[in-house]
């Protein structure tokens, strides 16, 4: 069953309310009564369940919740890697590019030639596509490692050709629309210091760039320093519980948070 | 062509975690250690050697003790001299050339069969089900046993030959393939498929460099495989149409009783064997998996 989506738009008094709307106007990703169950019968899993969704171009969000959240599900449709069930997925973006909490760089490929990669498959030129990659390396500060393997890196360093790779990937078809960053926790496997200063990386390469992020993560604080707006997902099946513009909130906002998906965990509980 | 963003942190900070990076990456860089050539070379090649002057003496000493007759235990002098003798009338080449063309030759067609049957087994279940266990057991099965059939139906020729050579190597090179795509970590197929390679890019940007180690580990086992099947089936099916090769080299030492012969086949083979494992398979496996970070510098 496919739903017809409908763009609703609604008017708001606020001046400053409009000027955010119309920044926003333009939609990536809008998910509108989105269900996915995997499997049929009484072996069914339903991993998603009418979840509404709209991120707009440059935004950053960031999906918050517990194991079996379907969060992953979630990015593998925003991916177009798998299809909905029910409802409907539409992005407006350039092709989505994914990280993951692995670098998962090629390993007989250079680091500049592992962001070169996507492009290569895109049919980009030789000459195009190595300026590119020299670009988005030095973006993510690692300009003079093109020549080194993944296994001559550290692993903040593999994360970062990654992170180059995948805007490689969003920015491979000609165009203007803004990229899609689909990160499925990166930073998961990272040690506490490294993680902190790839988070203010990560916050200063979207700066920069203008993509479009769909963060996705289990830790809160992770969520409030870098999302422009959090949203809460429960747990088996995936439904939105809440959601909360960053800007709007004070400190107290974390603790909220937290309460929040401890909520939706203890209710797991047999 | 980026909008404006809420401003989160101030232009200060941005420099400082330049330098905070910049310090992290020189902390967690893996180092590698180097070691000289030479230091590597004396590793690599002096134990070998070592070795083989050891078991020279030791045939010596074995010999000049007179235990077994002279007609079965030849002086390594002895073997020399029948070397010697092959090289200055210059039949050695006409005899390694023979065998070597053969074993290159039936190694080649070998590949050509067994690599897209090693990725038909890989990727179409099916047929992974169909043939699987039918080439594991052929890599079990000694290609010499093919000999007589092979003689049978086509003679003393030159088909006889390759038929087993390429029984022998198709079945190792093709389960190397398999094997090695078996091993690829199922996030690289995935990631290629995210940065848009489907179908054949996918093959050749993702799967086969991927599985290129276990490929090359096949096609190693392969050419151990084809140049044993050679030996035998050159030893089994000697005819006038079949020219002279190691192995007819060796079955006649041993038809007039020349023991300095067959030693001297024996190790012309052992040596051409582990001359084309050194020299071309061992460099090629060397960079592949160095390329990597897989084997030792």
């Amino acid at each position: 069953m496919r739903r017809v989506t409908t763009s609703t738009t609604t008017s708001s008094g606020s001046e400053i309310e409009q000027a955010r709307r119309d920044r926003t106007a333009h939609t990536a990703v809008e998910l509108s009564g989105v269900g996915k169950t995997f499997g049929t019968g009484t072996g069914a899993v339903t991993a998603l369940r009418g979840i509404d969704l709209r991120v707009a171009h440059g935004e950053f969000l960031c999906l918050l919740g517990a194991s079996g959240c379907g969060k992953s599900t979630l990015l593998n449709l925003l991916a177009g890697l798998e299809e909905p069930t029910t409802g409907t997925v539409s992005v407006t973006a350039a092709r989505p590019s994914f990280m993951f909490q692995e670098a998962a760089l090629m390993p007989w490929l250079t680091a500049a030639r592992n962001v070169e990669l996507p492009l290569q498959l895109a049919g980009q030129g030789r000459g195009a596509r190595r300026e590119r990659a020299r670009e988005l390396l030095e973006l993510v500060r690692l300009d003079g490692v093109g020549d080194k393997r993944p296994h001559e890196l550290s692993g903040g360093m593999r994360q970062r050709v990654s992170l180059a790779r995948a805007l490689a990937a969003a920015t491979s078809t000609e165009g203007d629309a803004p990229g899609l960053l689909l990160m499925d926790e990166p930073f998961a496997a990272l040690d506490a210091i490294t993680r902190d200063v790839l988070q203010g990386e990560l916050l200063r390469v979207w700066e920069a760039t203008g993509t479009t992020v769909v963060f996705v993560t289990h830790d809160v604080r992770e969520a409030v320093r870098l999302a422009q707006r959090v949203v809460l997902l429960s747990s088996r099946p995936g439904t939105v519980v809440r959601e909360w513009s960053v800007d709007e909130h004070g400190p107290e906002l974390h603790e909220e948070i937290t309460g929040r998906l401890r909520q939706v965990i203890t209710s797991h509980a047999a | 062509m980026p909008p404006e963003l809420v401003e989160r942190q101030g232009g200060s900070g941005t420099d400082d975690s330049a330098k905070a990076l910049a310090g992290l990456d020189a902390l967690d860089t893996p180092t590698v250690n180097r070691v000289p050539w030479w230091r590597r070379a004396s590793r690599s090649v002096l134990p070998p050697v070592v070795a083989l002057v050891l078991i020279v003496v030791v045939w010596q000493i074995v010999w000049a003790s007179a235990i077994t007759p002279e007609y079965k235990l030849p002086s390594p002098a002895a073997v020399w001299d029948e070397f010697l003798g092959i090289v200055a009338d210059g039949s050695i080449w006409s005899i390694l050339w023979t065998s070597i063309s053969r074993a290159i030759f039936g190694f080649a067609i070998a590949l050509v069969i067994a690599t897209p049957l090693g990725l038909l087994v890989a990727k179409v279940p099916v047929v992974r089900s169909a043939i699987g266990p039918l080439l594991s057991g052929l890599q079990s099965l000694p290609s010499v046993a093919w000999v007589p059939a092979a003689v049978l139906w086509f003679g003393l020729t030159d088909a006889t030959i390759y038929f087993v050579v390429l029984l022998g190597s198709v079945p190792s090179i093709a389960t190397g393939l398999v094997a090695g795509i078996d091993q690829i970590p199922p996030i690289l197929p995935r990631v290629g498929r995210v940065l848009g390679a489907r179908g054949l890019a996918s093959a050749r940007h993702v799967l086969l460099p991927a599985a290129l180690p276990g490929y090359l580990a096949g096609c190693k086992q392969g050419w151990a495989f084809s140049w044993r099947s050679l030996m035998a089936a050159e030893i089994i099916a000697a005819g006038p149409a079949l020219g002279v090769g190691l192995g007819a080299y060796l079955k006649n030492g041993s038809d007039f009783n020349d023991i300095a012969a067959v030693f001297s086949a024996v190790l012309l083979i052992l040596v051409v064997g582990i001359g084309i494992e050194l020299l071309v398979f061992r460099p090629l496996e060397r960079r592949v998996l160095r390329a990597r970070g897989l084997a030792g510098v």
